[in-house]
């Protein structure tokens, strides 16, 4: 080697940002050659002829660098790495290095959060982390989702995770955060991470971290795309000679309309599915200027556009936002900084239009338009529904028909000082203010012989306006102390921090406006009958809580945490209002350990291996307030406006009041304990890193709302506390580099898996089973209890069935047990239901695969759920619903039984499908197993020489499919519907009756806009 | 201090406890029995597999139910049928109100007078929610946590109906007691234009407990007298407590004359508006507090053939509100056409109860609106001669009307005309009048069967005759054929039964919510089902004259042997 020849190389080290990196080091490979970067990221090495460069960064993925004789210039772009131990994680109220965490947390990144382009934070973290469930509960544009952190854990509390946005709780919803201003995602699991949240950390908190301005020149990114969507899956109906055959044996008696007769015999048929849809699309457009002075002082400044439309008409969603932050040094001891986030979000089409119904209702033989082209008003097969449903095509042009809009204006501010006050102690203010005013105006035009009113078919108009405004602020005082005596080092923060909220609504909903010109505008201009009817509602809510946090680390081998929080809430009961939570963890770096490395085995193949052990508990206050207080009100729980009790003497009309809530003044807090073990390891070279944890938590006093039966005279729900339950599961997670060449083509994967197991334990009542709450002890909180169906009765089953009053064609029932504990020939609701599944996925997980080569990249995110119910409610017919197959209307395709079609699916149209009344039910459950590819992502990274002529500092430019398939799912290979879910609870036009209702219910199937798949180009590009 | 919760919003059971509460509690109570009068649930267990009515053609689609109204109809009902739930679901809160009410009240400070009027409207209200249930379900809580008919603030998740025996005993004391109170304590005369309780109407409740009584397991010697003595106070004091029969049978249920004296208590709404009728989507069907009933006895005149039947043109296929929504939900059975009201010629209450004539909604096929479109007849032959006629509308005989399993495919029989509803605002809505729930002519036929019961015929004869002499008036007939007709309608002794006064009910009271609870509590359900409804005669059986228990009463009760309180048979 000494004989080779030796030669300077100069070079640019840049992050993925195409930002310098300083202090990088670059050195030869089998060399001792070595230098580090300077603040402009370059450095010049003499090096051999022909050589490996490596060039490492802390929080970067290494890379390697082939030097040969020609080479003298390189430039290197360092790309992050997602289990490095030196990465610097948040953590509750401060951040600590990965190595030195003993809780557990899952952090998912900016690249991460990049992957695929998105319209909210849920789906950018859906299938990104071990233990977080994200389940979509609509496909609506701008519609939520059910998001849990290892599970469910309260009946009638929240189940949602604390949200904290740059350090400050959060109280609204991801939607409200643009996923460009983030920078990254952190979920903290376990008691240890999360008791210094107290009685806000039971679910779990997802600490959101926005992007801030970084020192050097100034920067002006821009990131945008724009992408078209077409239906990924229409929903199977019925063709018309499918239909002509269903209706023909059904108990229809009222015949064909004549304009069916003449499609019949002109043999024609309409797809309204395909006459509705048309192509979505969805655009964002992002522009941030940061930058900052070599003293510390950042800014950054950004906004945003983005606008989402759905496959059907009258529904999209626009934000706009604005964000600004600034952190300013004032001399060496002070920081000061503001981040400002401002959103204005519309949503258009979200509280009632929804023409799904007699989209896959109407009949395929009616015509949608007549000779003359125009479409026809009332197009139903038969004369009932034409009375009052008009064709869905009069919705693809408003005419001033309609507003259905809700419009968010959301403000969230924090502002900090930080002052240090000796070496080591710091002072730190944190203010936020948050204030949301939300406007939800509806208005339905009268219906006009010249201009026909979709929504209001032969009646006059109405029009609804809600305000509400909340409002809310945390003060937090931190006092921080670091200190390091020789191996050992100490942080203690304490904290002091009061939180106020209150929100109030005024709604007003009126009927006869004069004109439809007026809309919802000026509701004076009405007649005076009937009178307006004008709701309103108030919440306020108050938090007190003092915190104290040690950290402890011996020589990086052992780390220690001890949290102590007291909490005091404005929600419970007198005499319960405050609660403190204890907490401790610990760590174990094995690989700081002097036999780790004297062991050939561990030295040879871990880079690193972490043990942690934690312990703590937290609890739920995610109550309603004035929960305790119990409830008497003029509210009748029938549907606005008629809702307000009521009544007249004569013409005198005179309001009544009823109990609708009892008091309960013992309401406490429901309290969750958790252990969490896990072990953090990295081994061949940093090229597989990953962890497994398990945990154990166990819930007590679960804050339960009951519904009480009849006769005890309340109608309303009771707050209480009652029972316990358990959720335990494992987590898996593994980053790999599976294949990285020095000719530039790399291969990693990222690959979570998890499950968690919820169990109830026990009922403060002593009984087994809560049926009309849904609550079975020893089993999960989303068990079904129902009967069970084995089938359809056959022909040669015909006198079995006679034993229990059917015959063949209708559904055939488990007949689970009797009286005497044994099938006793009777099918009944007291011993033939049981819990026949749940809702909880056995194994659920993500994986991300990503493919890089010279300036390409490729990346396909894929997300699976195994095990599970489905509840499918679009297949359970009641009422008129889309599967009751009565003749009068079309509906989902179903195989259905007939003398010579002996399928077990569904039963024969006809009036009785069983002679047990509820057994419509048992044809809604489906196994919810899928795997799906989310998406799959082009990107395409310009070159340096290119980036020069056109003055850029960095250019990307992609290309992405969502929705791209389900490789399994059992439910859409037997019914061809997608197996996501569309509600929480109950959204037939029926209720099961054994449905949890609430946001805490099962996510559910029913008719909703079909998910759109998505087709779109971006660019991310950096001046 | 934060910490201290200061709702804006919410009031507490405190509030009861003062003058204006205790009257907002009350209004709470007039408006729960909406629930009871008008929508369909409550039409359907009051009227559906009756003799007078069956489910029509279009049973299945009840709201929250496959087919409620089919299996009321045919005796196949189970534990979770959903139309049961409307007196079961509804009225316990509102006898816990009244309890609040009874309980409070002493302890309020106002004027004794004002404050026993509150309580004895609370009472009667208490009573009424309790006979609904008792008519339904038999023995039913008194108890519902705190002890028997006091205010429960308890989560109580039992069920205290054992043993049945006993609990029916106090039932009907508990019924009674009420009643009496509110005989006592209530104004003796109501507002002329509105439906304040008053004694007239708690005399009839009176009377109607103690005949069920009378008939039921828990039976006292008295009670058939008592319910004689209840029901003559008023007959024999109609100037002291305001009330008297109308000339016009027509006129009861007429439009527009809604609080004419013959009515002591109806369940108040205002017509067309729905919001003060509690009323938010007055387009759908079921589940609320509208009036139901003017829709469910519609039948399809809307597809109507005229002036033939195998004519295109429909002539009244655009609805109206008076007309309603067809949604067939019951239709009469042919013993009540056919036998019931067998006379139809003397007897003005068939044409008084029943729509049987359509005049043109649209133009078209040579109707102009207005013109008459098509014609129920009371006769076969009277259709058969009429038709012989040519003419430009279409008469339609009996043997056409629809039944069920039948060969016609034209929904069509006599449509109940009690509750129709030109005020509507829209064809389709539920209608907004108020809802007869008392009526004079019921006291008559009340003492008649007391009467009757104690073994005085004659007097029996004399009251059943001062309703059906009423029921031979139509405006217009000259003296003479009045008196003639009169003649007709008289009854004497040998033809008054049990059956004979039960049929009077029906023709004085026909769709009036009460048929179901006035057979099966005279336990002449089975046998008369049997005899005259085909539809629910083959499945019928004695414990059918009783409720199941609601499969999701038994699922919210804390007891894990469910089964012991289920009514026999279910």
């Amino acid at each position: 080697q000494s004989t080779q020849q030796r030669k300077v190389v100069k070079g640019v080290i840049v992050n993925e940002k195409n930002e310098p990196v300083a202090g990088a080091s670059v050195s030869v490979q089998g060399n001792n050659i070595g230098t580090t970067t300077n603040e402009a990221g370059a450095f010049s090495l003499s090096v051999p002829e022909k050589c490996v460069l490596v060039i490492s960064y802390v929080g970067y993925q290494k890379k390697y660098v082939s030097i040969n004789a020609n080479t003298t210039n390189v430039s290197v772009q360092l790309q992050t790495a997602n289990n490095d131990l030196d990465q610097v994680i948040v953590v509750g109220y401060g951040t600590q290095r990965k190595r030195d965490v003993t809780g557990s947390v899952s952090s998912v990144n900016e690249q991460a959060l990049r992957d695929v382009p998105v319209a909210n934070m849920q789906q950018a973290l859906q299938g990104k982390a071990a233990g977080l469930e994200i389940q979509t509960v609509g496909t609506t544009p701008g519609s939520g989702a059910q998001i849990r952190i290892r599970g469910t854990r309260s009946i009638s509390g929240s189940n949602e995770p604390l949200l904290v946005l740059d350090g400050i709780p959060y109280d609204g919803n991801l939607n409200d955060i643009n996923p460009d201003d983030v920078a990254s995602v952190e979920i903290l699991k376990d008691a240890s991470a999360t008791a210094i949240y107290g009685s806000r950390g039971a679910n779990g908190v997802l600490l959101v971290t926005t992007k801030r301005g970084k020192a050097g020149a100034t920067r002006v990114s821009y990131s945008g795309y724009y992408g078209i969507g077409t239906v990924s899956n229409k929903y199977p109906v019925f063709n018309a000679a499918e239909y002509q055959a269903m209706r023909n044996i059904s108990p229809w008696n009222q015949g064909y309309m004549p304009l069916e007769l003449a499609s019949i015999a002109a043999g024609k048929s309409t797809d309204w599915q395909n006459l509705m849809y048309s192509n979505s699309h969805k655009t964002d457009q992002n522009i941030t200027v940061s930058g900052g002075t070599s003293n510390g002082s950042t800014f950054s400044l950004g906004g945003g556009y983005y606008n989402e439309t759905s496959l059907l008409p009258g529904q999209d969603f626009t934000r706009y936002s604005v964000r600004a932050t600034i952190d300013s040094k004032i001399g060496n001891k002070i920081k000061i900084g503001l981040n400002t986030m401002n959103t204005v979000g519309v949503t258009n089409g979200s509280q009632f239009v929804n023409p799904m119904f007699p989209i896959l209702a109407l009949s395929p033989l009616m015509p949608a338009y007549d000779s003359a082209g125009n479409i026809i008003k009332a197009p139903n097969g038969n004369n009932d529904d034409n009375q009052t449903q008009y064709s869905p095509l009069l919705l693809k042009h408003n005419n001033n028909n309609w507003v259905d809009r809700v419009r968010r204006l959301r403000t969230f501010n924090s502002l900090y000082a930080e002052i240090e006050i000796l070496k080591g102690l710091k002072y730190r203010a944190n203010i936020g203010l948050n204030y949301t005013q939300e406007e939800d105006d509806q208005f339905q035009a009268s219906d006009l012989p010249t201009n026909p009113s979709y929504f209001r078919a032969q009646k006059g108009n109405t029009a609804y306006v809600n305000n509400a405004e909340a409002w809310g602020y945390t003060v937090e005082n931190l006092l921080i102390y670091d200190k390091a005596i020789k191996k050992h080092r100490f942080n203690f923060t304490g904290l002091y921090s009061i939180q106020e909220y209150h929100t109030h609504n005024t709604s007003v909903s009126k009927d006869s406006i004069t004109d439809n010109f007026s809309q919802f505008y000026a509701l004076g201009l009405s007649n005076p009958t009937p009178a307006p009817v004008v709701g309103g509602g108030e919440q306020s809510w108050a938090l007190i809580s003092y915190m104290g946090r040690l950290n402890y680390n011996y020589d990086n081998k052992y780390m220690l945490t001890l949290t102590g929080r007291i909490d005091g809430s404005s929600r419970l009961a007198n005499g319960h209002k405050w609660h403190q939570y204890p907490a401790v963890s610990a760590g174990w770096n094995l690989n700081n350990e002097q036999f780790f490395r004297n062991s050939k085995f561990f030295s040879n193949n871990f880079n690193s291996l972490k043990l942690r052990a934690g312990f703590g508990q937290t609890s739920n206050q995610s109550i309603n307030p004035y929960s305790s207080l119990g409830l008497v009100s003029n509210n009748n729980g029938l549907a606005a406006p008629g809702n307000v009790i009521r009544y007249n003497y004569g013409p005198t009309v005179v309001t009544g009041y009823n109990v609708s809530a009892l008091p309960n003044p013992n309401l406490d807090w429901e309290y969750t304990k958790t252990v969490n073990v896990g072990v953090d390891f990295s081994i061949l070279k940093n090229r597989i890193s990953g962890s497994i944890e398990y945990y154990h938590q166990h819930t007590d006093k679960i804050l339960y709302s009951v519904v009480l039966p009849p006769t005890s005279g309340v109608s309303g729900n009771y707050t209480t506390n009652v029972g316990s339950m358990e959720n335990k599961g494992m987590e898996f997670t593994v980053s790999t580099v599976n294949i990285q060449n020095h000719h530039g083509f790399s291969w990693s994967t990222d690959l979570n898996l998890f499950f968690n197991k919820n169990k109830l334990l026990s009922l403060s009542s002593g009984i087994q089973q809560d049926i009309a709450n849904q609550l079975f002890v020893g089993y999960s909180m989303t068990a079904i209890y129902d009967y069970k169906k084995l089938g359809i009765w056959q022909k040669n089953e015909a006198a079995q069935a006679a034993k229990y009053g059917s015959v063949p064609g209708q559904i055939k029932l488990e007949d689970h047990s009797g009286p005497g504990g044994k099938p006793d020939g009777v099918i009944d609701p007291n011993n033939d239901r049981y819990v026949i599944g749940n809702g909880d996925a056995k194994l659920q997980g993500g994986m991300t695969n990503r493919f890089a080569y010279k300036n390409f990249d490729l990346s396909v995110v894929a997300y699976a759920r195994f095990g599970g119910l489905l509840v499918s409610q679009i297949h359970q017919p009641v009422a008129s619903y889309l599967t009751v197959m009565d003749g009068k209307r079309n509906g989902i395709k179903v195989d259905y039984w007939t003398p010579n079609n002996p399928t077990n699916w569904f039963p024969e149209p006809s009036t009785s499908i069983s002679p047990i009344s509820t057994a419509w039910t048992t044809l809604g459950y489906y196994n919810a197993s899928f795997v799906q590819i989310r998406s799959i992502n082009l990107g395409y990274t310009v070159g340096e020489s290119l980036l020069k002529k056109v003055y850029a500092q960095s250019i990307r430019l992609y290309f992405t499919v969502d929705n791209v398939a389900f490789l399994f799912s059992p439910y859409k290979n037997q019914t061809g519907i997608n197996p996501i879910g569309t509600n929480v609870g109950n959204a037939g036009v029926g209720n099961p009756g054994n449905l949890r209702s609430g946001s805490n219910g099962m996510v559910t199937i029913s008719a909703s806009t079909p998910l759109p798949r998505n087709f779109i180009v971006g660019a991310n590009i950096s001046f | 201090k934060k910490l201290q919760e200061h709702p804006y919003t919410v009031f507490t059971v405190d509030y009861f406890k003062s003058p204006t509460g205790l009257q907002s509690a009350v209004n709470a109570l007039y408006s729960g029995m909406r629930f009871n009068y008008g929508p369909e649930g409550a039409v359907g267990i009051t009227c559906d597999g009756t003799d007078e009515w069956t489910y029509a053609d279009q049973p299945r689609t009840g709201a929250g139910g496959t087919a409620d109204y089919l299996t009321l109809g045919n005796y196949t009902l189970d534990a979770s049928n959903g139309a049961i739930l409307t007196p079961w679901n509804r009225n316990y809160s509102n006898i816990n109100l009244a309890n609040a009410v009874v309980d409070f009240a002493p302890g309020v400070n106002m004027d004794s007078t004002l404050r026993n009027t509150i309580v004895a409207q609370a009472r009667f209200l208490r009573g009424l929610y309790y006979l609904l249930l008792v008519e339904q379900f038999g023995a039913v809580p008194l108890d519902l946590g705190s002890g028997d008919l006091h205010f429960n603030s308890k989560p109580y998740q039992g069920f205290n109906r054992l043993p049945t025996a006993d609990l029916l005993v106090k039932d009907y004391q508990a019924m009674i007691n009420d009643f009496t109170y509110a005989t006592q304590y209530l104004p003796d005369q109501r507002p002329a234009n509105a439906f304040v309780l008053s004694k007239a109407a708690a005399y009839l409740m009176l009377a109607r407990t103690y005949i069920f009584r009378g008939y039921s397991a828990a039976k006292q010697s008295s009670d058939f007298q008592n319910a004689y003595n209840a029901a003559m106070e008023v007959i024999n004091n109609q100037a002291k407590y305001g009330t008297s029969l109308l000339q016009n049978f027509a006129d009861v249920n007429k439009q527009g004359n809604e609080y004419n004296p013959e009515i002591l208590y109806s369940v108040e709404r205002i017509p067309g508006d729905n919001n003060d009728n509690e009323v938010g989507n007055p387009s759908s069907i079921g589940g609320g507090k509208g009036v139901d009933a003017s829709n469910d006895f519609t039948p399809d005149y809307t597809s109507v053939k005229s002036p033939t039947a195998s004519s295109s043109t429909a002539p009244c296929a655009t609805r109206t509100q008076l007309y309603g929504r067809p949604i067939r939900r019951f239709c009469p059975t042919a013993w009540l056409y056919n036998v019931a009201f067998a006379d139809k010629y003397n007897d003005s209450r068939y044409d008084g109860s029943f729509r049987t004539v359509w005049l043109a909604t649209q133009a078209g096929g040579g109707f102009n609106v207005g013109d008459t479109a098509f014609v129920l007849a009371y006769t076969n032959a009277m259709a058969d001669s009429m038709n012989a006629i040519p003419k430009p509308y279409r008469v339609i005989a009996p043997r056409e009307f629809y039944i069920i399993g039948g060969t016609t495919t034209q929904n069509i029989y006599p449509s109940l005309s009690k509750y129709e509803d030109s005020k509507k605002q829209q064809a389709n809505d539920q209608g907004g009048r108020p809802f007869p729930v008392a009526k004079l002519s019921e006291m008559y036929l009340l003492a008649a069967e007391a009467a009757f019961q104690i073994g005085n015929i004659n007097q029996a004869v004399t009251l059943l005759n001062v309703i059906r002499e009423r029921a031979a008036y139509r405006p217009g007939l000259s003296a003479s054929d009045l008196a003639t007709r009169v003649a007709a309608m008289d009854i004497n002794a040998s033809q008054v039964t049990l059956d004979f006064i039960l049929d009077e009910r029906t023709r004085e009271l026909c769709g009036e919510s009460l048929r179901w609870p006035d057979l099966a509590m005279r336990g002449k359900l089975i046998e008369r089902v049997k005899l005259y409804n085909p539809d629910g005669a083959a499945k019928i059986q004695p414990f059918h004259s009783l409720r199941p228990i609601p499969q999701s009463q038994l699922n919210a009760t804390a007891d894990n042997n469910r089964a012991q309180y289920q009514n026999p048979g279910y």
